[in-house]
């Protein structure tokens, strides 16, 4: 079953930039994984969710999967673009303990 | 002397074990945890010839640990024929020692020794350092189960605490919403994020006629056939203003893949659902809030024309008494009277009732008036002027809509009088020696029908005592709540015992007749009258 999500990606040197579009469920949270997994030197993530206006809990266990191996490597992934509801979802399950929020990709760049 | 040497040998070494234990415990993953402690064997055993194998259940195969060396599958068959948490040793085999350790998931972790670098075989020292590394991989393996299982537990608290957040949220924003899509959109993307759906639909049918008028989905580009064909599905549905709302939500998502919905899930559903049903009532009771408050509005504008329409003052007319009312029964009603001073001792009595009340027929009464100011100047014979009016209303009038109509014109002077009744109720005349005489010569009511028949008039004089009565049906029908109706006969008798009060005092007091009869009942027509009396 097609759940509508893509994603494009960009190095920056060790900075991955990730954009989503859609659904992050299962199969959303599984492709950022592997988005992610590709790239084994980058040592930092930033996640584009502004075309991302629903996320589930499976969604999100992918997404702390990504937290705790960037934190292995003192890494650190951070959300930009949040829909507020987005945003409230992840402030809930506790994601910004470990992961860091901005407004755009460009100041999540500096 | 010996076993002094070994114990000072393991007390040199307690604080690598503890090191060993501190490691293993900063793992992250199994595999993470398994790869620390083959590094640990190795250092110990000085050996790299050390295979790790899992099996979940007692029951199930073992699993190669994936690492270096020579090790195949098919050498996990050693293991299986260790007891739990034993250690087998070998002499001159491929390994020197087998181990099978229960781990505190329930799962089993196999180790196989390879020969070690300098030759030797297993002796007491490194015996008793085995099972003490087992003891440490056991307790750092069940800390990392127990965090594993904390932030599992922490995780679930969390997502509860969001449910309920979201839950809140959702009937907050459903609220806010007056386009229909989004108010769906909305509801379907909450209600994934609430149950982990991996889709869902909402589809609308009207109630009677059955066939879907609309279905929309989340994502959106997800067919409905493939949802309502899903294998694990719920639904929820709601009637509300003759349709069917259905929501249908498809494969629950985990890890592992799609399995059934819960019981909570279903809660969730009819939540929403309910959240939605609410939203829509609410959008359609301020609709209709508004809509009702616009034609309020309306009203009192079209009430605020017609007062100006009918006549605050009657005209004096020398040598008469004339007096005349309208109670409307609505906020704007059908009916209307005049009187013009037509110039020279002449006058022009009107008496109307548009069928229907409200808007339109305040409307009709507007043009009859305007058309009544043109005409009259004219000083156009009556059946004529009456033809005129029946024209002009059958253009501007909806064919269910028309005009009763009487105008009278009179001659003060002389009395003599004209009257063309158009499908009004009868004028009444008293003469002086108490004879009624009821006119209704005319045609039909003005608008009805457009064929050219003309309307006839009727002359006679109003002498001295004379007295002209007219009205609309709103006093011979008003009914009381036992639905008995005042009655023309009634009205007739009332108009002769009372004929000799001033104007004025009768008509104020057959209305005090027609609301004593009708009591508490809600007057249903509008009430007009007019009488004109010869001194």
């Amino acid at each position: 079953m097609s759940t509508e999500f893509n994603l494009i990606s960009e190095l920056h040197d060790k900075t991955l930039v990730i954009k989503t579009e859609g659904y992050i469920n299962n199969a959303g949270g599984e492709k950022i994984v592997r988005e992610f997994e590709k790239h084994s030197d980058v040592n930092k993530l930033i996640l584009n969710l502004e075309n991302s206006k629903v996320v589930n809990s499976i969604g999100i266990s992918h997404l702390i999967e990504v937290i705790e191996k960037l934190n292995q490597t003192n890494g650190k992934l951070v959300f930009t673009n949040l829909d507020p509801t987005i945003e409230k979802t992840f402030s809930i399950m506790g994601l910004f303990q470990f992961a860091d929020k901005a407004d755009t990709v460009e100041s999540a760049l500096k | 002397m010996e076993q002094n040497h070994l114990v000072e040998k393991l007390s040199l070494q307690s604080e690598s074990f503890q090191e060993g234990f501190e490691l293993l415990t900063k793992s992250n993953s199994f595999e993470e945890l398994t790869k620390n402690f083959r590094h640990i064997l190795r250092g110990n055993f000085i050996t790299t010839n050390i295979h790790l194998f899992h099996k979940p259940t007692k029951d199930s195969a073992w699993n190669r640990i994936k690492s270096d060396g020579n090790a195949s599958d098919s050498d996990s068959v050693i293991l299986d024929k260790n007891h739990s948490l034993t250690v087998r040793y070998f002499e001159g085999e491929k390994y020197n020692a087998s181990v099978v350790l229960p781990l505190s998931d329930n799962s089993y972790l196999g180790i196989l020794f390879g020969g070690k670098l300098d030759k030797s075989s297993f002796n007491d020292f490194d015996k008793i350092t085995l099972q003490i590394l087992l003891q440490v991989f056991s307790s750092a393996h069940k800390s990392f189960i127990d965090q594993k299982n904390e932030k599992k537990l922490i995780f679930e608290l969390n997502e509860k605490i969001l449910q309920l957040n979201n839950l809140i949220d959702t009937g907050i924003e459903l609220s806010r919403y007056e386009n229909q899509n989004i108010l769906f959109e909305l509801a379907l993307g909450r209600i994934v994020m609430l149950t982990n759906a991996s889709s869902a639909l909402i589809t609308i049918s009207d109630i009677n006629s059955g066939p879907t008028e609309k279905q929309i989905t989340f994502p959106q580009n997800i067919s409905p056939e493939n949802i309502l064909s899903s294998l694990y599905k719920i639904e929820s549905s709601f009637e509300f203003n003759y349709k069917n709302y259905r929501f249908v939500l498809s494969e629950k998502e985990t890890r592992k893949g799609a399995t059934s919905f819960n019981d909570l899930d279903e809660m969730l559903l009819q939540a929403v659902s309910r959240q939605v049903n609410a939203s829509l009532e609410n959008e359609y009771l301020l609709s209709q809030s508004l809509q009702k408050e616009r034609i309020e509005k309306e009203l009192a504008l079209a009430a605020s024309i017609q007062q100006k329409i009918i006549p605050i003052v009657l005209p004096k007319i020398s040598g008469y008494e004339l007096a005349g009312i309208n109670i409307p029964s609505r906020e704007v009603g059908g009916d209307y009277y005049d009187c013009f001073d037509l110039g020279k001792g002449k006058f022009a009595l009107i008496m109307a009732d548009v069928a229907g009340k409200g808007i339109s027929a305040a409307l009709l009464v507007s043009t009859l008036n305007a058309a009544l100011n043109s005409y009259l100047e004219f000083n156009l014979p009556l059946s004529e002027l009456t033809d005129k009016l029946n024209k002009l209303i059958y253009k501007a009038s909806p064919p269910d809509k028309y005009i009763t109509f009487l105008i009278a014109v009179l001659n003060s002077e002389s009395g003599e009088t004209e009257i063309v009744n158009a499908g009004h109720n009868p004028a009444l005349l008293l003469r002086k020696d108490g004879t009624i005489e009821q006119i209704d010569a005319g045609g039909i009511g003005l608008g009805m029908l457009d064929l050219g028949i003309p309307y006839s008039a009727q002359s006679l004089s109003i002498n001295s005592g004379d007295k002209l009565f007219l009205y609309t049906d709103g006093i011979p029908e008003a009914m009381n709540s036992a639905e008995e109706e005042y009655s023309e006969t009634r009205m007739i008798d009332f108009f002769k015992d009372n004929s000799e009060q001033p104007v004025n005092e009768f008509i104020r007091l057959i209305v005090n007749d027609v609301k004593s009869f009708t009591k508490e009942a809600e007057q249903s027509d509008d009430i007009t009258s007019m009488i004109l009396k010869r001194d």
